[in-house]
This record gives C-alpha cells, sequence and structure tokens, in this order.
C-alpha cells in the first residue's frame, strides 16, 4: 500500500483552444496510506477522469502522480501496481473462477504453490471457496464483481485500489452485502482504497474520508460527519443529506441576516471576511429545523404547507415569510395545530458567501 | 372471422412470396431429379430412382466434393487468419483505417468473372507477370494453372484475395464494438499482448469468428466463377468442385435430370455438413457452460 501524491494535477481533454477547457481542474491532493476514500459527486463531474489519471489510462495535462515519492506519471497502467474495478464486471470469460483469482499471479510468473495458497486466501474472505471450478461466465454479477475485486486483492503489490462505481449493475439486496465485504477487506488487509460513487450513502457508510467533487472542482474533503455538519460549499449542503440543505438568499442586516423581509438572528454576522457584492445565502439542514408552539425572541412564525412521512422520519414543508423551508423530524413528534414556529439549532445555522462557508453561528 | 384466422391473412402474403421464393425451385428440382429430363427428351417422366442410383457410383462427383472441401476449407482458413491479424493491426489506428477500409474494398467490388480472368492472365505460364517474378528471383518458371496442386494453389490464392476483405471488414467492426474495460483489466493485471489476445480478444471475438467464418463458407462452397474462367477445372478434373460438375452435367451435356439430382444429393450433405461445421466451431469456440 502506497501514499498517493497528486501535485498541481489538472486534466484537459480538449487543448485545441488558448484557454484550456478543464474537466478536471489543478489541485494537489495527498491519499494517506491505508484510508479509506470515496470520491464523490454527480455524474460528468471529472470523478472518473481523476480515478483514470491514478490508474494510467489517461495521462493528465497537467502535474504529476505520485506514489510514495516515486512519480509515475509517466508510467503505463501495468507498472504502476492499481488494481481498478470497473463499474461493469471484468471476467475472463474462458477460465474458471480459480484461474481469473490467479490470472494476475499467473502473469508475474508466481509458483504454483503460492498461487493457489493466495488464491485460496481471497476467495474464503469473498465467499468464493465453493465455486471456484466453476466457469466465471455463469456466474450471477455480484460474483463477477467480486472476482474483479479478487484480482485485485490477490496481489500483494497493489498501491491502491480504485473501484468506479461497482455496484452499479448490482441488485440492491446484495449491494449491501457487497459493501459490507468491501469494508472487511479494508479492515483486514489496510489498503489504500478510492471509491467512486455518485451515490451519498455508498460514500458516507463505506469511507472514512469523503472527498466531494464538482464541475472538475474538489469543493470539499471530510469525513461523513464534517459534509453533513459543516458543508464548506453550497454545493456539498444540497448534494449530501436528505432532503438537501434549505438555502435561503439573503443580505446582512443588524444581529442577524434578511432574507427578503425575514429577520433571522445570526449572531456574530458581519461584513468581515465577505467580499463586496457576494451573493448571501442562509443554510440549515432540515435536521436543525425544530417546529414548536411557543413564540420566543428568535422563533420565526411558520405555517405548514406539506407533510411527508417517510419511514421513522416525516419531512415537513413550511412557509416562512415568502420562502418555504424543509424540517425533518422524528414521526412520533407532535406537531403544533394552531399557531407554529420554527427555530434553528444554534451552532448549525450557516452563512454562504458565493457558494463558500464563512460563518456558523 | 375469428381472431386466429385474420392473423393467418396477414401472414398470407409473406407465406406465397416464400413459397414461390424459396419452396417452389426447391419441389421443383426434387421432382426434375426422379425424371429423365436431357437435350434429346425434355420433360418431366418419372424414372424412379435411377438418377440416384447413378449418383451413388459416380466417383468423379464424390471425388469433387473432397476438392470443394479442401479449396473451402483452406482458402477460408487462410481468409480468416490474415483478415483478424489485418484487423488487429489497423484496429487502434483511427487514421489509417479508413484508408485500409477503402483499399481492401476494391477486391470485393471488382465483378468476380473480370477478376478471374485478370488472374488467369497474371498466372499464365509464358506471358504471366507471376512467372516473371519467379524467373527475377532465378526460379525457373512454374506451371501455375497446369499442374495439379499448383492450379489448386492457384485458386485458392484467388479466392483468399477476393475475400479477405471481407473477413477483414466483419472482425474489424467486431473489434470495434468490443468493449475498452476488459483491456484496461488485463492491462492492470499484468498482461502482455499474447496473452491478452488468446484470453481477452479472441474469445470476446469467438461468437462473430463463428459468424464470419459460417457465411464464407457457405459462399466458398458455391465456387464456380473463378474455376471456371482460371482452369476450367484442370488439369483433368483436378480443380473440379461439386458445383462446377453440376454445372457441366447440367448445363453442358444437358442431362436436366440427372443434374437435379446431384443438386439436390449436394444441398442435403451441404446442409448437413455445415450445421455440423457449425456446432463444431461453437464449441470449440464458445466457452462450454460447466456450471
Amino acid at each position: 500500500m502506497a501514499r498517493i501524491d497528486l501535485d498541481q494535477l489538472a486534466h484537459s481533454y480538449d487543448r485545441s483552444g488558448t484557454r484550456p477547457a478543464y474537466a478536471v481542474y489543478p489541485f494537489t491532493h495527498a491519499w494517506e496510506d491505508g484510508e479509506t476514500y470515496a470520491l464523490l459527486g454527480p455524474s460528468g463531474c471529472g470523478k472518473t477522469t481523476l480515478l483514470n489519471i491514478m490508474s494510467g489510462i489517461v495521462h493528465p495535462s497537467e502535474g504529476r502522480v505520485r506514489f510514495d515519492g516515486v512519480d509515475v506519471t509517466e508510467l503505463p497502467t501495468a507498472r504502476r501496481n492499481i488494481a481498478q474495478v470497473f463499474q461493469f464486471p471484468v471476467i475472463y470469460r474462458t477460465m474458471s473462477v480459480f484461474e481469473n483469482l490467479a490470472f494476475p499471479l499467473r502473469c508475474r510468473q508466481l509458483p504454483q504453490r503460492e498461487i493457489e495458497q493466495r488464491v485460496g486466501e481471497v476467495a474464503e474472505l469473498l465467499n468464493l471457496s465453493g465455486q471456484l471450478q466453476r466457469s466465471a461466465l455463469r456466474l450471477s454479477s455480484d460474483a463477477k464483481q467480486l472476482i474483479s475485486l479478487g484480482r485485485g486483492l490477490v496481489r500483494n503489490d497493489v498501491a491502491a485500489i480504485l473501484l468506479d462505481e461497482p455496484l452499479t449493475v448490482i441488485d440492491p439486496q446484495l449491494k449491501f452485502e457487497l459493501r459490507r465485504k468491501l469494508k472487511e477487506v479494508n479492515r483486514r488487509y489496510r489498503l489504500t482504497l478510492i471509491y467512486v460513487t455518485h451515490d451519498q450513502t455508498e460514500a458516507m457508510t463505506l469511507a472514512n474520508k469523503v472527498v466531494v467533487m464538482n464541475q472538475g472542482r474538489i469543493v470539499q474533503i471530510g469525513t461523513p460527519q464534517e459534509l453533513f455538519e459543516r458543508p464548506e460549499d453550497a454545493f456539498v449542503g444540497y448534494f449530501i443529506g436528505s432532503p438537501a440543505m434549505n438555502m435561503l438568499e439573503c443580505r446582512l442586516a443588524e444581529g442577524g441576516v434578511d432574507a427578503s423581509g425575514l429577520h433571522i438572528a445570526f449572531p456574530g454576522a458581519d461584513k468581515r471576511g465577505i467580499k463586496v457584492g457576494a451573493k448571501l445565502a442562509f443554510g440549515v439542514r432540515p435536521e436543525y429545523v425544530a417546529i414548536t408552539d411557543a413564540p420566543a425572541a428568535d422563533a420565526i412564525p411558520a405555517v405548514l404547507v406539506d407533510l411527508k412521512s417517510v419511514g421513522a422520519f416525516r419531512i415537513a414543508t413550511l412557509g416562512i415569510g415568502a420562502h418555504r423551508v424543509k424540517a425533518k423530524m422524528r414521526a412520533d413528534q407532535p406537531i403544533p395545530v394552531d399557531r407554529m414556529f420554527v427555530r434553528f439549532t444554534d451552532g448549525r445555522r450557516l452563512l454562504y458567501a458565493d457558494d463558500r462557508l464563512v460563518a456558523v453561528a | 372471422m375469428s381472431a386466429d384466422r385474420s392473423k393467418f391473412v396477414f401472414v398470407l402474403p409473406g407465406l406465397i412470396v416464400l413459397v414461390a421464393i424459396i419452396l417452389f425451385p426447391l419441389l421443383f428440382t426434387i421432382r426434375v431429379s426422379f425424371s429423365d429430363w436431357d437435350v434429346a427428351r425434355p420433360g418431366l417422366d418419372w424414372i424412379g430412382a435411377t438418377n440416384y442410383l447413378r449418383l451413388v457410383h459416380d466417383t468423379r462427383f464424390w471425388e469433387s466434393f473432397g476438392r470443394l472441401a479442401l479449396m473451402a476449407v483452406g482458402s477460408v482458413l487462410l481468409q480468416y487468419m490474415l483478415g483478424f491479424g489485418l484487423a488487429l493491426l489497423v484496429w487502434r489506428e483511427v487514421r489509417a483505417r479508413r484508408f485500409f477500409r477503402v483499399l481492401f474494398l476494391i477486391p470485393m467490388m471488382t465483378t468476380p468473372v473480370i477478376m478471374a480472368v485478370i488472374w488467369r492472365t497474371m498466372f499464365h505460364e509464358s506471358l504471366g507477370p507471376v512467372n516473371d517474378l519467379v524467373r527475377l528471383l532465378h526460379f525457373a518458371p512454374l506451371p501455375w494453372l497446369s499442374q495439379a496442386g499448383l492450379a489448386m494453389m492457384s485458386i485458392i490464392t484467388v479466392e483468399v484475395w477476393q475475400w479477405t476483405p471481407f473477413m477483414f471488414l466483419m472482425l474489424l467492426a467486431g473489434l470495434l464494438s468490443l468493449p475498452r474495460e476488459p483491456f484496461l483489466a488485463a492491462a492492470i493485471d499484468g498482461a502482455g499482448p499474447i496473452r491478452t489476445f488468446l484470453r481477452v480478444t479472441f474469445p470476446m471475438m469467438a461468437p462473430i469468428s463463428i459468424g464470419a467464418i459460417i457465411i464464407r463458407l457457405i459462399e466458398a462452397s458455391k465456387i464456380l466463377d473463378s474455376v471456371y474462367v482460371i482452369t476450367s477445372g484442370g488439369p483433368g478434373t483436378a480443380t473440379e468442385t461439386s458445383s462446377y460438375y453440376i454445372f457441366i452435367r447440367g448445363l453442358r451435356d444437358f442431362q436436366v435430370g440427372y443434374a437435379a439430382a446431384l443438386s439436390f444429393t449436394y444441398l442435403v450433405i451441404m446442409a448437413i455438413s455445415l450445421t455440423i461445421i457449425a456446432k463444431v466451431l461453437a464449441r470449440a469456440m464458445l466457452v462450454r457452460d460447466r456450471a
């Protein structure tokens, strides 16, 4: 396993113009050894490009890639010692499960005894032991995807395992099982794992660190907790969490912010650190919107517009002033009938200037 | 009218065309094969299985089958190997691909008879450029068209020349339709070019390979024009194929009844053997179901 450094890396597929149209904008980042990352973002945001640059399938137009300090930018895929699992399972059609798993070792001309031992070990871990002699072509797609993963695991020289939306073609029930297995694999081998996905649940449950990308830029890197509680970028607020974060356009006012006539208390909000003319927005997650029947100094009168039930939770759409906000609450929590106020939890009120987080209160 | 009947009415035009085009000529041939129709006594009399008894002892007919098998299998295998090799060469080169596609289409666009005449001239013993080249390399000129083995080789050469482009195009289309991931995975697993070909490219190309080979085998078994022009089945009967022999009996000797019996026998044998070949190919090239 290795630490992967991306140094001033950028990529543009079209280099004909004077100003390159970047698929991935220049950035510097280090993937720590043994860490589990999720690379999260909407389709077309550049995550697969980034992954392919690391595996050597795509040559970056700018910057360097280093594995444990060694520059591998010019090295072909085969010599980079990475394993990659693709969106669609790749298996060698003519070979048995055993031979499929043994293939990378055969290419490296390892002795038969060692091959058998390592394949046996990986097959055990992936629950494929009973099917080693079967033709790989006849397996279900989740078993095939396990084989793709297994081919990376049998090698003990891999610097990192890159997974490119590997659960897309897997049945929902099996997804959970595969995710559990991935975690187990990661615990056992302490792998550097980079998992590309556009599914926030997948990213949040699997990874210790989530890297959020949007339109070719990394907008935030953090633990799932951090991404949820302190989205550094408005996009993270929208993209992570269900329902998305409430965002109200606003301007600064005495002791708080003013969202088209609606005063929201925001202690500590001032001009410092905010560019003149920047677009301001007040953000709060639906989880931190509390509904009460008691008027208080910072409570805002509200009317109930819609109420949806999602299992153990209810999502209320509330009208405050000219705005709509969503509140997420436990299903058994009563909703006041006559008069209704909302309060935003202290420490969960966020202020964005040009989509970047500038203040928390 | 019930729903079932009305369905039948809609199918009827198609069925009529099918019967007229495929079934009638076939049935007519079968009927003719039981007659003594020839140039002296044209007409559908009934002589029972006489023609079929005669063909059983017709060694010239059975020998022509052997030659046909050699010619068809030999030329198609060469076409396949050459075509696959060329397709692999230009597969990744986008710019060259267009040029080669056009270049390789030329043999397919030429009229077979004209092309055969040109090849006959090229192989001509004293005037042909092929022997000029042989002389240039300080060898004795060869009797390309008048020695049994060489004549067979010449015809196979012409066949390969004309039909390799077809294989090339089919296999190139196949290669271009392959997904990219298996090749990336093989590169990541550390497979070299030979291993990648044997384990990734070839297995994925097996279905289209079988298709292309079968289509070419069916076409190649009907070979007539190039044999007719280049060697006329000669020297002796050394390059005489089944269809050419049937042509001689039917359209040169005008033994229409006997030629019909030969044709029908030929059809049955070809249908059976091509089915067997397709099965064997599929079993050899496709993955067996071991689950």
